[in-house]
């Protein structure tokens, strides 16, 4: 399948030079103090007083050189590993929403451990998605417990790749020790990483933050699988316009990118983005415009200039329900980034942007994965697929319906949606004129009504209780059926 | 008029001239209320008024803010204490461990359009560093913005330390995973969703608090 790209193999070049120059000449205002000596050691120009960095084009250069090609996902159960980009594209649900629409009452409210439970459950039966990504907060977590809450809530009920992030490097260190527990020995975790590591190191524009840079230091120095997602919001912190805000956050993946590898050469990348124009009516932050898949198509053919896997936050919508602006807009930016060559999609379950997880919602976005899924499948032309015969045995006017070959396909032709309706209008109106989002949660409610086969054995839930005191009162247990 | 010539300047964003006429108005001994008000404070409210129809665009706002700034930091000294009053001294930051400032810098420079002082402390304020600037610049209103769900700890530690300072010193919220609720549960004064709402908040708690006195 040939990519819709926007520039043109100069282009990319010269988007390229633009970059290493605003990184040369502008630099990177970098607030971590072990991240300055890094960038020091290896050739920079750091100005002391203001923190600013100046990284060299032949420094970038030399460092990109060592990019490596692919990334791995890991997770509890081995057969759920993805690579990327050959096993692309791969859907990660988006996370760390701090609210939750409630399935029963439809209200929003704080997110907590429960729903954290029930959602990971559900995308561990939904083979649409790849990583469960930890979709909301838990507002329920005890005092300096957040971390270790959300991913012992998703770790217990996903045996796919969990990946979030951490506030600081105590609840870092503690997360890493509940995977070793999982894994069943430090070494044995430090074989098979089977959590993921995400954060956003650099706040537009051009700036790298003191926790986010630390947890990525820390982790590239350990070899354990982590990436940045790099955010410019055109017209508050880059240029309103899109190839200056490719440009600029191009600057900033490759400042990133140029630090990890600085740190441990050869560390796995994702060149991943949530690159947006603000709506200047307001200022408002709208990740649902179709321009934040027009930048993700940019910054997917500049991870393929660099042969780094891309991927970002695509799919999003600012509809705070279950309605055409939510299909149009999570549909659109997702179709458009994938006929853009992406490898990884950060999408399914959000509503209002970053704000709000919804069980319809990421039911109907499980079914635009499998849509999606399908269309990078493309259609494939072997000689025998054209049923040559068939076609002259059926003959003018006669049907396939019953043909055998029909019968052997009838599963796999087509994706078979259970949420949208095929129905007629007439049976429709007999079953009560269900909207998607009615028909979406029953769906959800369905699967959850089933044992979860990723739930973890009672011994390793006692260990880790009894490593951790505080957890018990996490409620694991999922949201009520 | 030459009042409404302020007003009009505001309107077209000339800056300097804004300055200049105001400093014309002064010497011709204008009364400084209908400067102010007529000149000023009307430009905005008609700048916010055109911004909340959809037909001035943010960077409009936020210019035409900019030129009401130029004209009320000419006036400002002159104004009675009264008057310093009413337009109120606001102390304005991003939390600790918080480095995003966008909304907050939109939301100090719509104030500053409103005829607030404003003290912008930046980024990543502890809360220390509010209760001194409270202190320091005798503040009537704290402003606090965090983007970050895991700052929001430091923004209910920050509240509590300004309240323990001066009960009488007035406290607002805001911010992407801010809510009503969670400014309600931390003890705010106030909750703003977005940067007009934090004007017309501000306003209200600032005629409030006069009415109190």
């Amino acid at each position: 399948m040939n990519w819709a790209e926007f520039l043109t193999a100069e282009e990319m070049k010269l988007v390229h030079e633009a970059s290493l120059a605003i990184l040369e000449e502008t630099g990177i205002l970098v607030r971590n103090e072990k991240a300055r000596r890094i960038f020091a050691r290896a050739g920079c120009r750091v100005e002391s007083e203001s923190g600013v960095v100046k990284i060299p084009g032949n420094v970038a250069e030399e460092y990109r050189k060592a990019f490596p090609p692919s990334f791995t996902f890991r997770g509890r159960d081995p057969r759920y590993d993805r690579t990327i980009p050959q096993d692309g594209p791969i859907m990660i649900t988006a996370s760390s929403a701090p609210d939750i629409i409630d399935p029963e009452t439809g209200r929003q409210r704080r997110a907590t451990s429960g729903d954290i439970a029930g959602i990971a459950h559900l995308v561990n039966e939904l083979p649409g998605y790849d990583v469960f990504s930890i979709s909301t907060l838990a507002a329920d977590a005890p005092e300096g417990l957040s971390s270790l809450t959300r991913f012992y809530a998703a770790l217990r009920n996903c045996a796919k790749p969990v990946r979030s992030n951490t506030p600081n490097m105590k609840e870092l260190e503690e997360v890493l020790a509940l995977g070793a527990i999982i894994a069943g020995s430090e070494e044995a975790y430090r074989k098979r990483p089977l959590i993921n590591h995400h954060y956003c190191p650099v706040v537009s524009p051009l700036t790298m933050d003191v926790e986010s840079t630390e947890a990525v230091i820390y982790l590239t120095e350990k070899g354990l699988p982590v990436y940045g997602t790099i955010c410019p919001n055109a017209g508050m912190s880059s240029p309103l316009g899109l190839i200056a805000t490719l440009a600029q956050g191009n600057a900033e993946f490759l400042a990133l990118a140029v630090l990890m590898q600085m740190v441990r050469i050869g560390t796995p990348l994702i060149y991943a983005v949530l690159a947006t124009v603000a709506d200047m009516r307001t200022g408002n932050y709208a990740p649902g415009a179709i321009e934040t898949a027009m930048l993700q198509m940019g910054h997917s053919q500049m991870a393929r200039y660099y042969n780094v896997p891309s991927g970002g936050y695509i799919g999003l919508t600012n509809a705070h329900t279950n309605d055409a602006q939510s299909g149009y807009e999570t549909g659109m930016g997702t179709t458009a980034a994938l006929l853009g060559g992406i490898d990884m999609l950060n999408m399914g379950g959000l509503l209002g942007s970053l704000m709000v997880f919804d069980f319809a919602k990421v039911m109907i976005d499980h079914e635009i994965a499998m849509m999606l899924k399908q269309l990078r499948k493309g259609i494939r032309y072997r000689q025998e697929d054209l049923c040559m015969g068939l076609i002259d045995t059926v003959g003018p006017g006669g049907t396939f319906m019953d043909q055998i070959h029909t019968l052997e396909k009838m599963r796999t032709t087509a994706y078979l949606p259970k949420v949208a309706t095929r129905d007629i209008r007439d049976r429709w109106e007999k079953e009560g004129r269900t909207e998607i989002g009615f028909r979406a949660l029953k769906e959800a409610r369905l699967i959850l009504t089933r044992d979860n086969p990723a739930l973890f054995e009672a011994e390793l839930d006692r260990k880790i209780l009894a490593r951790f005191t505080g957890l018990e009162g996490v409620a694991v247990s999922g949201i009520p059926v | 008029m030459a009042v409404q010539e302020i007003f009009n300047a505001v309107l077209a964003f000339e800056r300097d001239r804004t300055a200049d006429l105001v400093k014309e108005e002064l010497q011709k001994q204008t009364d400084l209320q209908l400067i102010l008000n007529e000149g000023l404070i009307r430009a905005m409210d008609e700048v916010g008024r055109r911004f909340s129809t959809g037909e001035f665009f943010l960077p409009e706002m936020l210019l035409a803010a900019k030129t009401m700034k130029a004209g009320l930091e000419v006036l400002r000294p002159h104004l009675s204490s009264n008057m310093g009053e009413l337009m109120g001294t606001v102390v304005i930051a991003t939390v600790k461990g918080d480095l995003h400032d966008i909304g907050k810098n939109l939301v100090a420079m719509m104030l500053e359009g409103a005829g607030f002082k404003v003290i912008n402390l930046g980024v990543d304020v502890d809360a220390d560093g509010f209760v001194r600037a409270a202190e320091e610049h005798k503040a009537d209103l704290i402003c606090m913005s965090a983007l970050l769900t895991t700052t929001m700890p430091a923004m209910a530690a920050a509240v509590k330390a300004v309240q323990a300072y001066d009960r009488r010193v007035q406290t607002m919220v805001g911010g992407a995973p801010v809510t009503k609720v969670f400014a309600d549960q931390i003890g705010a004064t106030a909750y703003s969703a977005d940067a007009p709402d934090a004007v017309v908040m501000a306003r209200k708690l600032m005629t409030d608090r006069v009415h109190k006195q």
